[in-house]
């Protein structure tokens, strides 16, 4: 197994202290820290695939997403501005009046093991905060919505559609949440919606390198 | 006609209920009984355990904040410095109306019944977050053991206090295990940290007077039912559609009766209507069958958020009930 494999798995299992010491030993060992990044991120896509799957659960997927971080922290000084896999920066948030943060937390997670940056503004988010994220952030390509209760569908029905009619472009929006449905989000206007966090950074990936 | 109780031991052992067990009608919930201050609409309070809780208006229910300012526990290794379980001792006045409702119910008919939250699981994420209580299962196994007995030991104590007070026949528990498409974790993973803990509870509360242990859960947990029946819950409450029940119902029927099918996330909302629901209650009815199964909103109480919707879904199984039996 290549050092580079050999990374991408300790990823998949969650190696937080081991992943840092292996992406060294990587760089020093003349690597290129652009493939170095892809193995974590294609680590994180198993991690995501087995998570949709129901093969692992919250805390694999979490302790895979802290090996991750550790190894980015150690590879960052070594990575070119060109050299990201950047797919742009995801504004994040859970609706109006929704205080559930675990679930728009694990998208946030695995969207920027993806290769987006996050602009996580939390929970209980106005459209009006939705709307300032992506006009002062660079390159929002995605907007992410999130909603636990059936009570705040409605607002997150409004978010979505005044996002649509901001006038502002460029980005894709998807929803997701226990009430929310395919059939739903589509009737609200979003670009896309996902089940859980695994495949909502699979969809995510394909709707903003389709754009 | 068969009482409350009756019919429902009739259904829980696959033997002769005269009709369906309806929602939570065998229960008599003794919500006056002190346990820790509870937020009402509107309210941010912080509770005896230091949890914060927010319950904004117009929403469902409350819910702990876990920012900076307000996580109880940032370092599970330092627990016992931060962690102060409560008393559980309380003044004869606090006990007087919770005993003077249980010393009204008619125990024949139904079950004194001991309400318990949050359960050992939920009481973790609330005084850490999530992340961090889901983390610390793998980081810091061993300060996690230690929190989750320091936390049974407290439902313990609290147990002997409720007991010698009301005497009570059932106990309705509070643990949400997963969310509506899987569990939190692994049953391996639930089995190392919570099954021998939930044992001990659930046998105390059995060896002194509990005879009918009701577990709550309103999400899928369909993988955890093995360990359900092995730490002694009789009725799992919450059960949603997603867990396949019908199926659940005939591989552990004998061993478990399963209280649901009627997803409250989808029912109960602003702009319910009564022929949903019924048609709801019609294939819970028909798919589970008579055995081992109790048709309910998956709501962890007798109540639902908007008004109607409770009386609308008893009002339908009692329909169901006259076809059908």
């Amino acid at each position: 197994m290549s050092k580079i494999e050999e990374i991408q798995a300790h990823v998949e299992k969650g190696k937080s202290k081991i992943v840092p010491q292996l992406v060294q030993e990587a760089i020093d060992g003349g690597d290129n820290p652009q493939d170095i990044l892809q193995a974590m991120i294609d680590g994180m896509g198993v991690v995501g695939d087995k998570f949709s799957a129901g093969e692992i659960f919250v805390p694999e997927m979490l302790i895979a997403a802290k090996a991750m971080s550790k190894g980015v922290e150690v590879l960052k000084p070594h990575l070119t501005a060109d050299s990201s896999t950047s797919l742009g920066t995801c504004v994040i948030g859970t609706v109006a009046g929704d205080l559930h943060d675990i679930g728009k937390n694990l998208v946030a997670m695995m969207l920027e093991s993806t290769g987006f940056k996050i602009v996580d503004l939390g929970v209980d988010v106005s459209t009006e905060k939705f709307l300032n994220a992506i006009k002062e952030n660079d390159n929002v390509t995605l907007v992410t919505l999130s909603g636990l209760l059936s009570t705040t569908m409605p607002a997150m029905k409004q978010s979505v559609a005044d996002i649509k009619a901001s006038g502002l472009t460029g980005f894709s929006v998807i929803v997701g949440g226990a009430p929310v449905t395919p059939e739903f989000a589509k009737e609200i206007g979003a670009d896309g919606y996902s089940p859980d966090a695994g495949s909502a950074a699979v969809l995510a990936k394909k709707l903003v390198t389709a754009a | 006609m068969l009482t409350k109780k009756q019919n429902l031991l009739e259904t829980m052992n696959g033997g002769n209920p005269d009709r369906f067990v309806n929602q939570y009608e065998f229960l008599d919930i003794i919500l006056e009984a002190p346990l820790r201050t509870r937020p009402q609409p509107g309210d941010i309070i912080t509770n005896e355990w230091g949890i914060t809780y927010s319950w904004p208006e117009g929403q469902l229910g409350p819910f702990p904040l876990h920012d900076d300012e307000h996580r109880v526990l940032k370092d599970i290794t330092k627990w016992r410095d931060i962690v102060k379980c409560p008393s559980v001792e309380f003044s004869d006045e606090r006990w007087a109306p919770a005993v003077e409702h249980a010393n009204a119910v008619d125990r024949d008919d139904k079950y004194v019944t001991v309400f318990f939250a949050s359960g050992t699981f939920e009481m973790t994420h609330n005084l850490m977050g999530m992340e961090d209580a889901m983390m610390a299962l793998y980081e810091e196994p061993e300060h996690m053991h230690e929190l989750i007995e320091y936390l049974t030991d407290y439902e313990l104590r609290y147990a002997e206090q409720i007991i010698e007070r009301i005497k009570p026949n059932a106990l309705f528990h509070h643990d949400d295990w997963g969310g509506q498409i899987a569990s939190f974790m692994s049953p391996d993973m639930f089995a190392e940290f919570f099954l021998e803990p939930y044992k001990k509870a659930y046998k105390f509360w059995k060896d002194n007077g509990i005879e009918l242990i009701v577990h709550h859960s309103d999400s899928y947990a369909a993988n955890l039912v093995p360990h359900m029946i092995d730490m002694g819950i009789d009725i799992w409450q919450g059960v949603m559609t997603t867990n396949n029940t019908p199926e659940l119902i005939k591989k552990y029927g004998p061993d478990l009766t399963f209280m649901g099918e009627l997803d409250s996330g989808v029912l109960d909302h602003p702009t319910w209507d009564k022929e949903t629901i019924a048609e709801h209650v019609k294939k819970a009815c028909e798919t589970c069958g008579k055995h081992y199964f109790i048709p309910c909103l998956t709501q962890g109480l007798h109540f639902s958020s908007f008004p109607g919707v409770y009386d609308a879904a008893t009002q339908a199984i009692n329909d169901m009930s006259k076809k059908m039996f």
